[in-house]
């Protein structure tokens, strides 16, 4: 098993180069640079432009640009962002957690939440419960995460209930600990049945499909003809098949943990990585994009390699030696 | 002199305590606070109350807190409540009024500025802001590899402005030749503080241009202004609360600001900003032209005002490439054409734009002056009303013609065909390209009309000039001269025909003369009229075809007074303060 980790873990190397290289050109390859914006600014000389292209290094050969930036990031520098003149390393650790901690707790509401009715409507399938779980999940699936978002605020706009979007309210410094934590809270609410309501949907289905061909299986019969109590069949032997699937899914999702939701976070106005990226991204702002980028790779590389192993735990049947 | 400016601070201190007491008793004495012997009078219709917190939104994060290098609002916004600047314009007035500067003198060849700095004024640490301080900023400025734009106007036909520290405070400036825009240009410098920033730019450009980067703890950064930041959250918001030491004070000679603190929230985009707004979370909001009369009807639920605000500086354009690197001949040789532009000019429906673009909440526009800009703008220059039969008339002496088909040919008997670009996510660019298009087509003219991405824009219109029309606009400034990087034909920015070697018309060989003229005319009427007929020449020769000047429509919650409609802001931040306890 650990030769297995050790050489997943070696892959990745010949895979982030081959990630690095291709984005690095492709982002410098396409038209326009960082500096675009300056150059239509009435006051900005050539001259200034000229000289900050330099100060970035954006005037020497792509090769070399690449070149420096791979020695410094395998020594862990990032380097600085054209924008903000900070090392991306802050830039994006600023807002990881905030990402993070949004993150961990869409996925554990819909997990929560998706999983449990999974199982309940693949036990009374075509039930009017079933249906009506159906129905919801469906609206749920075809229902973009923007949307959902937007609809919400405007909830929160005509009800007061909740904040419009943001992480904290302004009185959020002042406050002790406690009352810090339910200003989190309180924001949170609106996201997370953004994306736990609609963004479990597909899990709930998954589940629901998964478990109900399980259930098919001819040792299932054969379980309840010995006379195991129903909980048993499908809490220990059912679904314990029926999970792989979406253990799959968990480790894939793992890889979003950092960026998973940036277009609810761009919508609710939470302060996570999401909208620094996009930015980025549509400026050009190279060293963040291609920090980011490695991030990601990473964490779905890691993502995968978490769930394959939960597998081999969950499974017994599955080896990897 | 110390003595005497304690005894008027108690009778400043006496009469805040006496609120009854009519401000012309503040007004017959000199008002003095016990460190600043003459703080700067803020003058404002009320005076106020102490305490509470503005909230305003944006929509983007700072992206330095190095006012040197910072060049977009979202970086000089939150600096401005953080550093003063030498002298200041005038909300109401648009005149230049001392500030840090509590005056000036100009010899008499208009070459030699001498700026005498108000005593008493202190960073925020209680070191005082003395001429090292300014000439420090300067250096640092003109270091080469400083990221700022501030040596590009201090910079004088080819030779950068001299200046020296005559004592402590005063600060000695001179140019080769008199400069028009001088006092704009140098009263805008907000010195920074030379104990803080020195180490930095010892180590270089490149670690000064790093410096008060906005992972800096806000204690840090020390200026002089009215607020202090206090806290920083990258995504959310930026803290300020009241500089205790400001040395501005108001008729009364209380120490301003009246505000306790400000909060900036940083939210995603415009219409979260308004959601906010109409949700009493902030305190003022720049609605769009088309919103105006919707917000009207909320006025009095939302507990706000939307003012009919003045028109903006800056405008939207249509224009052609006339640029032989750029374009080949038959199409060249329409672009260069004045009859060609003129006609095309004739042929935008100006008020359809602001009826359906901007919902009425605009004026028509004819040239490259803003009548924001109430000093130079001139109104009397050539106009062109929508008139599709005029524009064919000019069309037919410039030699085209229409076929059978309906399309419009050159002399050649190439058909008028042509792509117009923009950025594309600007809603209201796109919405005016559409109405140009279909003018055009009733023209003849086949015209494509394709928005694409900002940087790919950009790069072709300085860097392959690989375009054939485009809309596009720029921002404008008080003083005309901060344009001459557009206007003049050697200009980056002159962007039909970028760094023409010599100009290649008469008319702008003729801008090019006014421009540099104007820059070492000190007499501001001259300079006017020289505008005046810069004005009048590109609305002459199209070289630009302006839309129109769309209006700001500001509006600000009820609870906030000592703000007004003006030409320049709506309210000095000093002097705004909350009628009812509020926050």
């Amino acid at each position: 098993m650990l030769q297995y980790i050790v050489r997943r873990l070696l892959q990745l190397i010949p895979m982030l180069l081959g990630i690095t290289v291709i984005s690095f050109v492709i982002i410098q390859l396409s038209p326009g640079d960082f500096l675009a914006e300056m150059r239509l600014n009435p006051i900005v000389s050539q001259q200034t432009v000229d000289q900050m292209r330099r100060n970035f290094g954006l005037d020497q050969p792509l090769y070399v640009q690449y070149l420096k930036w791979l020695w410094n990031a395998v020594r862990l520098e990032f380097g600085y962002s054209f924008a903000f003149q900070v090392p991306v390393t802050w830039l994006i650790g600023s807002r990881l957690l905030n990402s993070v901690l949004l993150n961990v707790a869409l996925f554990a509401a819909a997990w929560a939440v998706a999983i449990p009715l999974g199982i309940f409507g693949a036990r009374r399938q075509y039930s009017l419960a079933d249906n009506t779980l159906s129905f919801v999940a469906y609206v749920g699936i075809s229902t973009p995460v923007f949307f959902s978002g937007l609809f919400l605020l405007y909830i929160a706009f005509r009800t007061g209930w909740f904040p419009i979007g943001g992480m904290t309210s302004i009185d959020y410094e002042f406050l002790p600990w406690t009352g810090k934590v339910l200003d989190v809270a309180h924001h949170m609410v609106l996201p997370v049945i953004a994306y736990g309501v609609f963004g479990g949907a597909g899990l709930m289905r998954q589940m629901r499909a998964s478990l109900l061909e399980v259930l098919r299986q001819d040792y299932v019969r054969t379980a309840r003809a010995k006379g195991l109590a129903e909980r048993v069949v499908i809490n220990k032997h059912a679904v314990r098949n029926a999970i792989n699937p979406l253990i799959t899914i968990f480790g894939y999702s793992l890889g979003g943990l950092l960026g998973g939701s940036a277009i609810l976070e761009i919508v609710m106005g939470w302060p996570g990585i999401g909208k620094l990226l996009l930015e980025a991204t549509v400026q050009k702002d190279l060293y963040v994009v291609m920090a980011a980028l490695v991030i990601g790779s990473v964490t779905l590389v890691v993502g995968n390699l978490i769930a394959d192993i939960l597998l081999a735990l969950s499974d017994p049947r599955i080896r990897y030696d | 002199m110390g003595q005497a400016g304690a005894r008027l601070a108690v009778i400043g201190v006496l009469i805040a305590a006496v609120p009854a007491a009519g401000p012309a008793v503040a007004q017959t004495g000199r008002l003095a606070l016990p460190d600043v012997p003459n703080p700067k009078v803020v003058e404002a219709s009320d005076v106020g109350r102490f305490g509470g917190t503005f909230v305003v939104s944006s929509i983007s994060d700072p992206r330095t807190f190095n006012l040197l290098v910072a060049q977009e609002t979202s970086s000089t916004a939150p600096l401005g409540y953080l550093f003063d600047s030498l002298a200041e314009t005038n909300r109401v007035t648009l005149d230049v009024e001392p500030n840090l500067a509590e005056s000036w003198t100009v010899s008499r060849d208009g070459r030699t500025w001498v700026f005498r700095l108000r005593r008493g004024v202190q960073w925020f640490d209680g070191r005082p802001v003395t001429a090292d301080d300014v000439v420090f900023t300067l250096d640092a400025a003109f270091t080469p590899g400083v990221q700022s734009s501030l040596p590009d106007v201090l910079t004088i036909a080819g030779k950068k402005i001299g200046y020296r520290k005559v004592d402590d405070y005063t600060v000695e400036f001179r140019t080769d030749q008199p400069f028009g825009p001088f006092l704009r240009t140098v009263g805008g410098i907000a010195p920074l503080p030379r104990h803080r920033l020195e180490a930095a730019l010892r180590q270089g450009a490149t670690e000064f241009n790093r410096a008060w980067g906005i992972n800096t703890p806000p204690r840090d950064l020390i200026g002089n202004g009215p607020f202090v930041m206090h806290s920083y959250a990258p995504g959310q918001r930026i803290t300020f609360v009241r500089n205790a030491r400001y040395w501005k004070v108001d008729r009364q000679g209380q120490r301003l600001p009246y505000l306790a603190r400000i909060v900036i929230e940083i939210v995603p985009n415009v219409d979260a900003s308004r959601l906010k707004f109409l949700a009493k979370e902030t305190d003022s909001y720049s609605a769009r032209p088309r919103e105006y009369a919707e917000l009207r009807g909320m006025q009095q639920a939302g507990n706000f005002t939307i003012f009919d605000g003045p028109p903006t500086f800056g405008g939207d354009f249509l224009m052609f490439n006339q640029n032989p690197a750029g374009v080949r001949p038959p199409k060249l040789a329409w672009f260069q054409n004045v009859r060609f532009r003129q006609a095309v000019s004739h042929a935008v429906d100006r008020d359809t734009i602001v009826r359906q673009v901007y919902a009425g909440r605009a004026t028509p526009r004819y040239g490259p002056e803003s009548p924001a800009n109430k000093f130079f703008y001139n109104p009397n220059v050539r106009q062109y009303p929508y008139d599709l039969a005029r524009s064919e008339a000019l069309l037919r002496e410039a030699g085209f013609a229409r076929g059978a088909d309906g399309l419009l040919r050159d002399a050649q008997g190439n058909v008028v065909e042509f792509t117009i670009a923009t950025n594309a996510g600007n809603a209201d660019r796109e919405a005016i390209g559409n109405l140009i298009r279909q003018d055009l087509a009733r023209l003849g003219m086949r015209v494509t009309f394709a928005p694409e991405a900002f940087n790919t824009l950009v790069g072709k219109l300085v860097g392959t000039f690989n375009w054939e029309a485009m809309i596009l606009g720029l921002t404008g400034t008080i003083d005309p001269h901060n344009g001459q990087n557009v206007w003049k034909s050697s200009g980056s920015l002159h962007a039909w025909w970028p760094k023409q070697e010599r100009p290649a018309t008469d008319w702008e060989a003729e801008i090019d003369r006014i421009f540099d003229q104007a820059a070492t005319t000190v007499d501001q009427n001259k300079r006017r009229q020289l505008y005046h007929r810069f004005q009048e020449i590109v609305a002459e020769y199209v070289p630009l075809i302006y839309f129109a000047t769309p209006l700001t429509q500001p509006a600000f919650r009820n609870t906030l007074a000592n703000f007004s409609p003006a030409p320049g802001a709506f309210y000095d931040i000093e002097t705004i303060y909350y009628r009812t306890p509020y926050r």
